[in-house]
């Protein structure tokens, strides 16, 4: 071999030096972490043809059971619905405080935001076992939950989008002699209302999400007869209940869309 | 006279307008509260519920405190987390791995054809409509309980939102690279490798990054169905009123975030870091 | 009607920028405010309404034969005392999402009780009184069109009609007319002029036809202080002393 060549050969060898090393540690963890998952191609394989035996049970729906889900399903969308708006409601309010421009003084916004930041950090789901450790089952710990949970999210967004508003019509307000009410009320809100419209329209769709998954820990709606006809085993009947959750998703979204639709795209048309 | 008829018309008419230009939010917003109140008389909600609650609160927050470590010994939890962990670090490498694929076959621009395009949008699509407990239910059957089925779920469900990602990216990007190499005589599969890719991989990566925080905080749900787990610990601990023992492992949940988000953000900054200097 | 005694103003690094402001203005009084950049035009009118509060000095209005001390008040008192008190930007500060009907009752908002403003809105008589002030300056055709749609001269014409709203006793002007092309300038101050019978109005513009051709008075600024406080055609003695170095480039005369 060419000196040359040899050459060639170690300066590609150094290249590959910092691949290497991240490729070795990437290896390990991937093997670390299939072996803690027990991740078990075989039982994958041999479960292939188990799981269409199931989706074979799962058909035909149990249609009779259609009428008694629709209260279920129901009950998951008015709790992310009353949720959202709560917790929109909470996060205008304490957007407010946070907002560098609007907030009664700096150490106010401080703790705003730290608030914010601290609820965004905590999983939603210590926050939804926590509110079912409080006041039992039921849909209440949901609706709670959900609003809680949307605060952290939502309450960013609002703080950003007040502070990044114009400033000149609200000077102009003030000049005129409104108070801060007013100055919100007609120079802030206007030139932020599309943004808090679509922030909480999409922090609802993940609520619905979330909604459905609070059935299984009782905090009502349908998530929970889906989990129970699958303990049971009744495979027809869980179908019949992911058939609904599947339209309840589909239909919340369009919902949604036509809402925001009508609320600013009437703007445009104006 | 005329005149004055058809002024004080046109002034009647100005507030008209006004009025009714407003109507359309009240109506929004009239509806809007309707629906609000049935729903919270539906759920039974009603502020004295809240009131109640707040003596119930302070009961919890007393048995919550002091919280008790004894429940970490003996390696359940330790062993819980390290499980959590592996799921979402295995469920988004996976997941990024089949939203690249898709993603790429779901990219107008590099796509092999059309209908390839619409079939891997339509499976991105169709994933995010499903919520992922049906994803992990339906898992559990298959490959039984454990960690095995919660990895798979999260991988699945990583892949809508990456693919989708990760589609638009490639669409978006310089296309005079390309044509330079097309022209140049490449192959399609050199096209993406040396000229799509540089451009997309890092937002992928980062993208892919993001996904693993979601994926650590879902994996904590799906603990609660059967998918291994953290938060199957913390459930049980919660519904045996064992509350001093949840907050214990609430705080080694909170810990493993902590350290995993700041490992993520270091990777990101690493990542981008890197191609900021190339 | 509006006396300022006394007025001073640091800036934020320490130096004076108004040192010892005095002057009175009456009613039917159209004042043209001139000087250098920076020299301090815009704070000393801002150090008028409020918006900026002076280090000495005071600012007495008395529109109503009740005089008010402006400086020093705070909150509901001198909120009261600023819807008395109108003030048109250089950009005209619209909040351009609102019709422009909507952006000219805000000048009522310091009438109106808060409550009843956040709820409500407004009545049908405010919306009268609005179209009444948007055809006093032209523009009541644009009533139901977005703010963010009219031309810049539209725009402060709408500025303008929102402060008439306001029934003010005194107008601030802070370069209305800088970004407009010479008509439509000509257009907005054709408008402005005739408040004068209502009220006092004090401008800041750059152009000498202007100040010359709609003004009744012109106060010059330099060093701190009012160096020359008379008619409006100034001399062009008193321009160079006043504008100091650098005296700006303006038709002197019309036509040219």
């Amino acid at each position: 071999m060419s000196v040359a060549a040899l050459g060639a050969m170690i300066v590609h060898l150094k290249k590959f030096r910092k691949y290497v090393l991240p490729a070795l540690a990437a290896t390990l963890l991937l093997w670390g972490a299939s072996t803690i998952s027990r991740v078990d191609l075989g039982a994958f394989l041999a479960g292939i043809p188990r799981g269409i035996t199931l989706f074979g049970h799962m058909l035909p729906p149990q249609w009779e059971d259609f009428p008694g889900l629709i209260g279920p399903a129901l009950e998951t969308v008015q709790i992310a619905f009353v949720g959202t708006v709560l917790g929109a409601a909470l996060a205008f309010l304490i957007g407010l405080l946070a907002a560098g421009n609007l907030s009664p003084h700096r150490a106010v916004r401080e703790l705003a935001r730290g608030a914010l930041t601290a609820e965004r950090a905590l999983p939603d789901l210590i926050i939804i076992l926590f509110f079912v450790a409080i006041v039992g089952l039921g849909a209440f710990p949901g609706v709670m939950a959900v609003a809680v949970c949307s605060i952290g999210m939502l309450g960013k967004l609002f703080a950003d989008a007040f502070e990044e508003v114009d400033p000149k019509p609200l000077e102009a307000m003030a000049a005129v002699g409104a108070t801060k009410a007013q100055i919100i009320r007609y120079a802030v809100l206007p030139q932020v209302f599309p943004s808090l419209i679509a922030n909480t329209l999409y922090r609802f769709d993940v609520n619905i999400r979330m909604s459905i998954f609070l059935g299984v820990v009782g905090a009502g709606g349908i998530g929970f007869h889906l989990v129970m006809s699958m303990r049971l085993l009744q495979y027809r009947e869980a179908m019949a209940s992911i058939l609904v959750i599947l339209v309840l998703v589909v239909l919340c979204e369009k919902l949604s869309d036509a809402f925001r639709r009508r609320i600013l795209g009437q703007e445009v048309l104006r | 006279m005329n005149d004055i008829v058809l002024l004080e018309a046109g002034r009647r008419k100005a507030g008209q307008r006004y009025r009714r230009y407003y109507e359309r939010y009240l109506w929004s917003g009239g509806f809007l509260a309707l629906l609000f109140g049935w729903s919270m008389v539906d759920l039974g909600i009603s502020a004295r519920l809240f009131i109640e609650g707040i003596p119930h609160f302070l009961v919890l927050l007393a048995e919550m405190f002091p919280p008790n470590w004894q429940a970490l010994t003996g390696g359940k939890v330790l062993w819980s987390i390290l499980e959590t962990l592996s799921m979402a670090f295995l469920g988004t490498f996976l997941g990024a791995i089949i939203s690249f694929v898709l993603g790429i076959l779901a990219a107008g621009n590099v796509t092999p054809s059309r209908a390839v395009r619409e079939a891997a949008r339509t499976l991105m699509a169709v994933e995010r409509a499903v919520p992922t407990l049906v994803i992990i239910l339906l898992l559990l059957v298959v490959v039984g309980l454990g960690p095995f089925g919660g990895m798979l779920a999260l991988a699945i469900g990583s892949v809508g939102m990456l693919g989708k990602l990760f589609a638009e990216a490639i669409e978006n990007v310089d296309p005079k690279p390309l044509e330079s190499l097309e022209s140049a005589g490449a192959t399609k599969m050199q096209i993406i490798r040396y000229s799509v890719l540089p451009q997309v991989v890092p937002s992928f990566i980062a993208n892919a990054l993001y996904q693993f925080d979601i994926n650590l905080r879902a994996a904590l749900f799906l603990g609660v169905v059967g998918g291994g787990g953290v938060g199957f610990n913390l459930h049980m601990a919660m519904s045996l009123f064992r509350y001093a023992d949840a907050l214990a492992i609430t705080v080694v949940i909170l810990v493993m975030i902590l350290l995993a988000e700041k490992t993520a953000d270091y990777l990101r900054r690493k990542i981008i870091g890197q191609e900021v200097l190339q | 009607m509006i006396t300022v005694k006394g007025l001073s103003k640091k800036l934020p690094d320490g130096t004076l920028l108004l040192k010892d402001i005095n002057f009175q203005v009456e009613k039917g009084e159209f004042v043209a405010l001139f000087g250098e950049s920076g020299v301090g035009k815009t704070v000393l009118l801002r150090c008028v309404n409020g918006l900026t509060v002076p280090d000495n000095g005071e600012v007495v209005i008395n529109g109503d034969g009740n005089p008010q001390r402006i400086n020093g008040k705070k909150g509901k008192e001198l909120r009261r005392i600023r819807r008395r008190i109108g003030m048109i930007f250089q950009g005209s500060n619209l909040v351009k999402r609102l019709s422009v009907l909507e952006n000219v009752m805000t000048g009522r908002l310091g009438w109106i009780s808060p409550a009843r403003s956040l709820l409500y809105g407004f009545t049908d008589k405010e919306v009268d009184r609005a179209l009444e002030a948007l055809a006093k300056v032209g523009v009541k055709h644009l009533a139901f069109r977005r703010a963010e749609t009219l031309s810049g001269g539209e725009m402060q014409r709408v500025a303008i009609a929102r402060a008439i709203l306001q029934e003010p006793y005194l107008l601030l002007a802070d370069e209305p007319v800088a970004s407009l092309d010479p008509k439509n300038a000509e257009v907005v101050l054709d408008y402005l002029k005739p408040l004068t019978e209502q009220m006092a109005i004090i401008g800041v513009f750059h152009h000498l036809d202007i100040v010359r051709k709609y003004c009744t008075r012109a106060i010059g600024i330099k060093d701190g202080v009012v160096a020359y406080d008379g008619k409006p055609d100034v001399s062009p003695e008193v321009l160079s002393a006043v504008y100091g170095s650098r005296p700006p480039v303006w038709p002197v005369a019309a036509g040219q």
